[in-house]
């Protein structure tokens, strides 16, 4: 329990992983900013939410999924690497190695072409 | 070769065009609730004017209108006399309850006071209840069934004939 209470986080480093979680979350009622950056009220009290959850001892993880079960994913700025959102990540890489493989492929036939 | 490129071409370009067709019938600024299905999220908050406490777990028993608002959203004003008539033409059998967020009592007290208040508004004054029920602007109402479940979200300012139509069906169930 006492161990508990030292863990929690206060001043600064409370201030600073406030921040850090906020930057990783979407203001609901802005234009594609985060909830550090935006000056709305909304995201003013969401970032206070934060800071309260922190310094109840609540981890990045907890706070973040307890975002996701009001707003849904959308609420995260970067998605995460599971479920469908695995798309968004390796699609671009096999789009990328694909385009590799078919300028390879054509670079070859053109060097042959070009050798007969 | 080039056959192969094709093929493989004119799917990828296929399945890109049917997924872009898929999106054209959606509503950009919709997205879908998480909470629809869950029980709605705990709240207890001081009605407006009295600063009695108002806990939602005690109106349960019978459908709930939730209706998230504020005196300065245009839309707010407009969808006022619809959940005011139709909180009185359902009478007891469903409860309203207004959740003011971003406001100030004075300026919510003129409002009601002008434009008549047939059910109870509470005061969010931190906005802890908006961020729980995912609140990303106003009006927003939310449909809760007898057994405080959320069946529906509604983002914008809400019609008779939708809440009508809403009441319905948690009605019919």
């Amino acid at each position: 329990m006492i161990l508990a209470i030292l863990l929690l986080l206060s001043g600064d480093a409370l201030e600073q992983q406030t921040q850090e979680i906020a930057a990783g979350l979407r203001c609901p009622v802005c234009q594609g900013l985060s909830v550090a950056d935006s000056r709305s009220e909304m995201a003013i009290n969401m970032k206070a939410e934060v800071r309260d959850l922190l310094a109840r001892g609540y981890t990045r993880e907890q706070i973040e999924a307890h975002f996701v079960r009001a707003y849904g994913e959308f609420v995260l700025l970067e998605p995460k690497f599971e479920g469908v959102n695995v798309l968004v990540w390796i699609l671009p890489i096999l789009a990328l190695i694909a385009g590799a493989f078919l300028t390879r492929m054509k670079l070859r036939q053109l060097a042959k072409g070009t050798a007969s | 070769m080039n056959r192969t490129v094709l093929v493989i071409g004119t799917i990828i370009t296929a399945a890109l065009i049917a997924l872009l067709f898929l999106g054209l019938g959606r509503d950009p600024k919709h997205i879908a609730s998480p909470l629809i299905g869950k029980p709605a999220p705990a709240f207890t908050l001081k009605r407006a004017g009295s600063g009695e406490a108002i806990d939602l777990a005690s109106l349960r028993g019978k459908p709930v209108v939730l209706n998230f608002w504020a005196t300065w959203c245009a839309p707010c004003w407009e969808e006022h006399p619809v959940l005011n008539e139709t909180s009185r033409a359902f009478g007891d059998r469903v409860q309203f309850l207004g959740v003011v967020f971003q406001d100030q009592e004075s300026k919510i007290l003129g409002f009601l006071e002008q434009r008549g208040a047939a059910y109870p508004t509470v005061v969010d004054n931190r906005g802890k209840t908006a961020i729980a029920y995912g609140i990303g602007g106003v009006p927003e109402t939310f449909i809760l069934d007898a057994n405080g479940t959320i069946v529906v979200k509604h983002d914008g300012p809400i019609t008779a004939g939708q809440l009508q139509s809403y009441l319905a069906e948690v009605l019919g169930r």
